[in-house]
């Protein structure tokens, strides 16, 4: 379309004052008149049809229950269920560990990095775009690679050999240790976000203030709880909302390491939502899951703004 | 900053530095801070970059050297028929490259496009209700949502429509997955583009949506690369509504393929590293074409999934 008008130009110019405007003409006049109209709907259309209705079909569905013969109104039925899901539960408890252990290493790591780095490295570098990789990688990509790390005999059991005397770890595939090496791949994925994200927000205050507290004689500890952390407040909530929520939502690295297993150690909630839904055909009760989660993330997400602000006082 | 300490002690007032502050003000004289802070970084960088690393040599090596005792570092003897054995073991592969390159270029131009208008609309016009604040707040909601809430219903909706196991469903569901993002990224850049620009454009003869292609598109073009390539990466790497709507081979993208080397119990694990491989590099190529962008976008806290 861009084009068309383009060519037309001139034309449209000598049209306009013609009395007689073509057909062509009026269309274009029309389209401008609902520009703001026409502009928006595509991507609304698009959001509520593809995000709003689907959720609200999950609420439908997840109050149904699915027999061979059709579906059946069950009521809360399929919440009730959920309580009394073993697997159920142990997701929650294997997200949690996960989400917790990541999220919280992945910061502290990430902090300490970007306050070293903060000290004495130029502002850009080849450093900012070589950390970048592991954050444009697929998941799928990094769990094959993590999954040749992990291999029996491989590289990580050679590195750990002298700490366990040559014997196999079983990274992946011994129950008291999967879901360590599931949450290590994704301190690896995500400790860089943390760095680039913190170090930009160091790099952001201001030398004067800073140099001002020095000469007040404002230790460096001081400096730091006084200056540095308030400056950076904002950016700490919004690096650890998205990491928390990032994290909730894992599958594709726990779908190419372990599928859930050994023994549903490193069963995430969206993997067990997946099973329940397309493995045993069970929408009904993954519908709820899949409700109960979007609470789950709506009240962690809230609480933690709230949090923040209380903590800091905004 | 430390050396600038030292200067204005003599004349302010100042507080007897404590044990620590005095070590350190000492390894910064000598240098050693310095070192240190560039050993963290060269530590910090070698975990980071080591696991690539290993992947893509394991795709020169044979089954054997791939998982010797001890490791083989640095690959002896590059098998390059590695390559070639992929595509005459698994020709599909060709297929699901094909697929994923289509939905995701078509992904992007359609998803930046739409998000880019949108987000114009919302800079430009006035609604009524406050609704050029309040729906892209609404837009940017729906990001927090985890996708697997919606997989559900949406895998039954598209049944309903013929949609699953086709290439145009997967486009669908991955632009409205990048929209928001799109959408948020383009505001930002419109917002500083003069509205007087506009007017004397349409005082020329333009129509509203050609100055807006003709003027002011060219003027937001760093925006439009931005959105584009994170467009392109998210789509190019996504697995779980790959895997759920498309399961038969006419749909299957990159990432279902390369899921399909791995079982339970085996894994083929040098077609694996040649398959992962060559998913791997489109993306090395467009983030270090894009690395200014790439920086400022994640850094800005605009993390695109």
């Amino acid at each position: 379309m861009a084009t068309d008008t383009d060519g037309e130009t001139v034309t449209s110019e000598v049209a306009q004052f013609s009395t007689d405007t073509s057909s062509r003409e009026e269309v274009l006049l029309w389209v401008d008149d609902h520009l703001k109209w026409l502009m928006t709907i595509p991507a609304v259309l698009i959001l509520f049809s593809l995000t709003f209705y689907p959720l609200l079909r999950a609420l439908q569905f997840s109050t149904q229950s699915y027999l061979p013969t059709g579906t059946v109104f069950v009521g809360i039925e399929n919440y009730v269920q959920l309580l009394s899901d073993g697997a159920f539960i142990n997701s929650l408890v294997v997200t949690a560990k996960f989400v917790g252990i990541a999220v919280t290493l992945e910061f502290i790591l990430g902090f300490a990095m970007a306050l070293v780095l903060n000290k004495k490295i130029k502002v850009r570098g080849l450093w900012q775009t070589l950390i970048l990789i592991p954050m444009i990688l697929s998941p799928t990509v990094i769990g094959l690679i993590w999954r040749l790390m992990y291999a029996p005999n491989g590289l990580l059991d050679y590195i750990a050999a002298p700490l366990t005397g040559g014997a196999n770890v079983g990274w992946i595939s011994e129950t008291s240790v999967a879901l360590y090496s599931v949450i290590l791949t994704d301190i690896w994925q995500w400790t860089p976000l943390v760095v680039l994200v913190l170090f930009a927000g160091l790099q952001s205050v201001p030398d004067d203030i800073s140099e001002a507290a020095i000469m007040d004689g404002a230790s460096r500890r001081q400096r730091f709880m006084d200056i540095t952390l308030p400056y950076l407040k904002s950016l700490i909530v919004l690096i650890l909302i998205i990491r928390l929520v990032d994290a909730l939502r894992v599958f594709a690295k726990v779908f190419i390491l372990t599928r859930g297993g050994p023994s549903d150690a490193t069963n995430v909630i969206s993997m067990e939502m997946y099973r329940t839904a397309f493995r045993f055909n069970n929408f009904g009760e993954a519908s709820a899951m899949a409700v109960s989660l979007l609470v789950l993330v709506l009240i962690l997400a809230m609480s933690f703004v709230n949090i923040a602000n209380v903590e800091f006082g905004s | 900053m430390t050396t600038k300490q030292d200067t204005p002690v003599e004349t302010m007032p100042y507080t007897e530095p404590s044990g620590l502050e005095k070590l350190h003000e000492r390894l910064t004289e000598t240098g050693l801070t310095k070192a240190g802070v560039y050993g963290a970084l060269a530590v910090f960088l070698v975990w980071t970059l080591f696991p690539v690393y290993w992947l893509v040599t394991a795709t020169l090596k044979t089954r054997e050297t791939l998982l010797s005792f001890p490791p083989q570092w640095i690959p002896v003897d590059a098998q390059f028929a590695n390559f070639a054995r992929l595509f005459a073991e698994r020709p599909e592969f060709v297929t699901f490259i094909t697929n994923s390159v289509i939905v995701t270029v078509v992904t992007t131009v359609i998803a930046t496009t739409i998000g880019a208008m949108a987000a114009y609309a919302f800079v430009t016009f006035d609604y009524p209700y406050n609704l050029d604040f309040h729906l892209p707040f609404y837009i940017l909601s729906t990001r927090f949502m985890p996708p697997i809430v919606t997989i559900i219903p949406l895998f039954v909706i598209f049944r309903g429509f013929g949609l699953v196991n086709t290439l145009r469903g997967l486009i669908l569901v991955y632009t409205m997955f990048n929209i928001p993002f799109a959408v948020w990224m383009m505001k930002g850049f419109f917002e500083e583009v003069p509205e007087s620009l506009i007017e004397s454009a349409m005082i020329d003869g333009h129509t509203h949506l050609g100055a807006f292609f003709k003027i002011v598109l060219p003027l937001v073009k760093p925006g439009l690369i931005a959105s584009a390539i994170f467009t392109t990466i998210i789509t190019w790497n996504e697995l779980l509504f790959a895997v759920i709507l498309a399961q038969s081979s006419q749909a299957i993208t990159v990432p279902v393929g390369l899921a399909s080397f791995v079982t339970k119990f085996s894994v083929q694990w040098i077609n694996m590293s040649v398959a992962a491989t060559i998913a791997l590099v489109p993306v090395l190529l467009f983030a270090f074409m894009a690395r200014q962008q790439l920086v400022r976008g994640f850094s800005m806290g605009a993390v695109g999934k």
